[in-house]
């Protein structure tokens, strides 16, 4: 049996229905006997612990995974409010999943480890392509936790991960492991066997003023630049406005305005979102981030978006090595929707104008993603943590 | 005299000074570069700042473009949520498809966390009618705390609308207390009949600030609401005063139909009555009638000329009396559906010509002139044309009988769209309004000097009128005393070429 792919969807108000409607549709659209994964992306406005126990009763009991999202990317539009469910049965894929929960801010490492582990442990001795994993987005250094993945999986295994969010209030984020819903934890997803993978991810935000030397950091904070207190930076840039900012409303901005890190010979910048200022003045990033660095204060429109999101599946497509992708799943950053706003779609379209209009196209919004990137000094990619990025997975 | 070692000095000396003026000339010349150079680094590091200044306002214009934006989106989203929302509700008449309806649209569209509904039962008590983001408890609770704040209440009735960026603070606070929510916006639901609601929208944290946009869109879903609620009610008013209506309709229209049937059975049994009694009588008449005529004859003996002159009033009377019951048996007969038209194909222009025949007579006794106008257009039709004669035959007779002489008679004939029209028209003496309305009841005889002297039965024009209604048409009459009458009549032809076929 090749893979075969169902994706349902509803907006319906009550939970249950929203639920009962998109596994339904997901299962009908997919056709096949036996269901051996299936994703739900939902919105804030539904309380997992309701739409769980149907979605598991409709889909069989089957692996489920998912997470809460900003806004879901349909084939035809983008959706702040909705259930969208993927499923997916293939005899040619093999598939392992696991999941950390409560993850101990002191031993981020350690956690990743632990699920790197997991997931192996469920996917059993088959090659592996390429591996997902879904990180709650309020726990403020994911590098830690991608170095633990990476200690277990491997340097420069592939792998694409996304930060899970909620509708920008940046508290009410949830992750969903079978019949459990998580928070403050990951899930990790590998797969195998014969399949064709394509993975591309562009930002398209561009830096803007004067360079800026990182002068202290340590970890995923930056304490200082150019000797400066960091937040200055974004005082000095927000003007005035900003100093009495709430964090949730300087979080908003930043994600608008994220920092850039140049790396040599790099296409684009690394960006890295604010997540958090502490009292000292130090910038919490979503990534570590080295002393010595040149930081840029960075700037996107919806042009350089649309362009980032062509190139992206430009990129996958090339991976592709000419076969025809059965899915095409995007991690973008809910900066990306924000800066957007009503024409967020066009990126979709741009994807599409890549792949053609017959390949299903679906998606979530994160707060941090994690793809491969290469740089000039490496010979293959390393999975990187980026904010404000768009990543365009095709799965074949 | 020198020495070769002061030579040397010397030359050591010399070649020293040379060199520090090489080198004195080269530090000089350096001592510039590095100036230029400082001057051109200076330069860059200004113009690296201007850059960054000049960054530093696109980033605040940018800021500005985003907000300005998203307000903007904002905006459209609204008034796109609100226009679909007005559209869903204006077309339903229910009240509680109004709220459900309400429920579905609100906040998918309007884009707001919380949402709530309260409006006032008959017991002056507010009810949830929308509760989206609360729950039912939260709700009771809402309805509950805010009633009690009477000051609130009163300034919100009197059509005042609140919300986090516009409220004293006496008055944000208690909102907040009450539905604990930091941006709101909470306003009336006005009707004819003034508040009988509320109506609140709001959003838990400061991501989401409540604008000025936000306050107008509420306050103009909130009029929405209360504009389809009074259409609803007054629908709700129409629909059951129609229902009371149908229903007096619908028992009179009973009460009739027992009337009529009662009518009907009362005619029946006197045309049933007449019918008997006519045929009772025309038996002995016939014998009354013969004996005379045997008498007249003289074939029983010689008969003095009083008793033939009573013998042939006897005959006179007797054949009037046949006419008259010939006449009552006919409109019993057409009654009770017992007769029926002998229809052909006739051409009505030859009844009209037949009739002046038979009666110019009578018009050149009393010098009346005799117009006939029959459209062309007339065609052929279905009738029973010795029935519709005898119709002409009255009305041309009743129009001889009160047309003084020297008048005129004129009878018209118009096909006009599948009816043919006939009208006789006289200058005669005319008659009242009251008349006309009791002109074909049977027997009825206008009051008036020429029936007083010439006698008649009050049949005649009863029996026209039911002859013309046995062919599907109508009767009536218009008349002005003193200028004259004119009676007119219908023949539709329709059916009569759907009976041919």
């Amino acid at each position: 049996m090749p893979t075969q792919i169902g994706i349902g969807f509803s907006e319906a108000l009550n939970p249950e229905q929203a639920a009962q409607e998109a596994a339904f549709q997901s299962k009908t659209n997919l056709n096949a006997d036996r269901i051996d994964l299936a994703i739900a992306l939902c919105t804030v406005h539904y309380q997992p612990e309701q739409t769980i126990p149907i979605l598991q009763k409709i889909l069989n009991n089957s692996n489920l995974i998912g997470c809460s999202t900003a806004g879901i990317i349909m084939p035809y539009a983008i959706k702040n409010q909705g259930i969208a469910v993927i499923t997916l049965s293939s005899d040619d894929m093999k598939i392992g999943i696991g999941s950390v929960n409560n993850i101990n801010a002191l031993n981020t490492r350690e956690e990743g480890v632990a699920l790197a582990i997991d997931c192996l442990n469920d996917f059993g001795k088959h090659g592996r392509q390429i591996s997902l994993f879904l990180i709650d987005s309020l726990i403020e250094n994911n590098s830690l936790f991608l170095k633990g993945l990476q200690e277990v999986w491997g340097d420069i295994f592939p792998i694409v991960g996304a930060g899970t969010c909620d509708d920008f209030h940046f508290q009410n984020t949830f992750q969903i492991f079978n019949d459990q819903t998580l928070h403050h934890s990951a899930i990790g997803i590998i797969l195998g066997g014969h399949m064709q993978i394509g993975i591309g991810a562009r930002h398209g935000w561009k830096p803007l003023g004067k360079p800026r030397t990182i002068t202290k950091a340590e970890g995923n904070l930056i304490k200082e630049i150019e000797g400066k207190k960091a937040s200055n930076l974004y005082y000095e840039y927000f003007g005035e406005e900003a100093k009495n900012m709430t964090m949730s409303k300087l979080g908003t901005l930043a994600i608008l305005y994220p920092l850039g890190i140049y790396i040599e010979g790099n296409e684009e910048f690394l960006l890295r979102n604010a997540v958090n200022i502490l009292d000292d003045g130090s910038i919490v990033c979503q990534g570590d981030v080295s002393a010595g660095s040149q930081v840029h204060l960075m700037i996107g429109n919806k042009a350089s978006c649309k362009q980032a999101a062509y190139d992206a599946a430009l990129e996958a497509q090339k991976n592709l090595l000419g076969k025809l992708p059965n899915i095409i799943i995007v991690i973008e950053s809910m900066a990306r929707l924000k800066l957007l706003g009503r024409t967020a779609f066009e990126e979709v379209s741009a994807i599409r104008e890549v792949f053609g209009p017959n390949i299903p196209v679906i998606g979530l919004y994160s707060n941090g993603e994690i793809c491969p990137m290469k740089t000039a000094e490496e010979t293959f990619k390393r999975p990187l943590i980026q904010n404000g990025t768009i990543v365009v997975l095709a799965l074949g | 005299m020198l020495n070769i070692p002061t030579y040397i000095l010397f030359f050591a000396g010399f070649v020293f000074f040379i060199f520090l003026g090489i080198i004195a000339f080269l530090f000089i010349g350096k001592n510039d570069e590095l100036n230029q150079s400082r001057e051109t680094v200076e330069k860059m590091k200004k113009s690296f700042q201007a850059l960054d200044d000049q960054a530093k306002l696109i980033v605040q214009t940018d800021l500005e473009l985003n907000k300005a934006q998203e307000a903007l989106d904002k905006r459209f989203a609204g008034l796109d949520a609100l226009q679909k929302t007005s559209r869903l509700i204006s077309t339903s008449l229910e009240e509680n498809e109004i709220f459900r309806r309400l429920d579905q649209s609100l906040m998918a569209e309007l884009g707001f966390e919380k949402n709530l509904i309260l409006v006032y039962d008959d017991n002056n008590q507010l009810n949830c009618r929308v509760h989206i983001g609360f729950s039912q408890e939260d709700t009771k609770y809402i309805a509950m705390n805010l009633q009690k704040e009477d000051d609130l209440v009163s300034a919100i009735k009197e059509g005042n609308t609140f919300s986090s960026i516009n409220s004293p603070l006496s008055r944000r606070e208690i909102i907040v207390r009450i539905f604990s929510v930091e941006n709101f916006v909470l306003t009336p639901i006005l009707t004819q009949h003034g508040c009988i609601g509320y109506v609140f929208v709001g959003n838990r944290s400061n991501a989401e600030p409540i604008t000025e946009g936000d306050e107008e869109l509420i306050s103009i879903l909130a009029n929405q609401v209360g504009q389809s609620l009074d259409n609803a009610h007054l629908f709700s008013e129409v629909f059951r005063s129609r229902q009371e209506l149908e229903s007096k309709v619908k028992d009179r229209t009973k009460e009739l139909e027992g009337a009529l049937a009662e009518v009907k059975n009362i005619s029946k049994t006197k045309s049933e009555f007449i019918s008997a009694v006519s045929h009772e009588l025309r038996t002995p008449l016939t014998s009354i009638k013969g004996y005379a005529s045997i008498l007249m004859t003289g074939k029983l003996g010689e008969v003095p000329e009083a008793v033939k002159d009573r013998l042939g009033k006897i005959n006179i009377h007797s054949d009037n009396l046949v006419k008259l019951i010939n006449d009552l048996l006919d409109i019993s007969r057409i009654e009770s559906g017992k007769v029926e038209m002998n229809f052909g194909r006739s051409n009505i222009g030859n009844i009209v010509e037949n009739v002046h025949d038979l009666l110019t007579p009578q018009l050149r006794d009393k010098n009346i002139q005799w117009e006939a106008i029959i459209d062309p257009k007339t065609p052929e039709t279905l009738l029973d044309s010795s029935q519709i004669e005898r119709v002409f035959i009255n009305l041309v007779g009743n129009a001889t009988k009160f047309t003084p002489s020297g008048g005129k008679i004129t009878v018209k004939v118009e096909f006009d769209n599948s009816v043919i029209k006939a009208e006789v028209t006289d200058t005669g003496i005319g008659m009242k309004e009251e008349d006309m309305a009791k002109l074909f009841s049977e027997f009825y005889r206008v009051d008036n000097q020429i029936n007083q002297t010439v006698k008649g039965t009050g049949l005649g024009l009863a029996l026209a009128k039911k002859i013309v209604e046995a062919h599907q048409g109508k009767m009536g009459v218009t008349s002005k005393v003193n200028v004259g009458t004119t009676f007119y009549f219908s023949l539709p032809i329709k059916q009569y070429f759907e009976k041919e076929k």
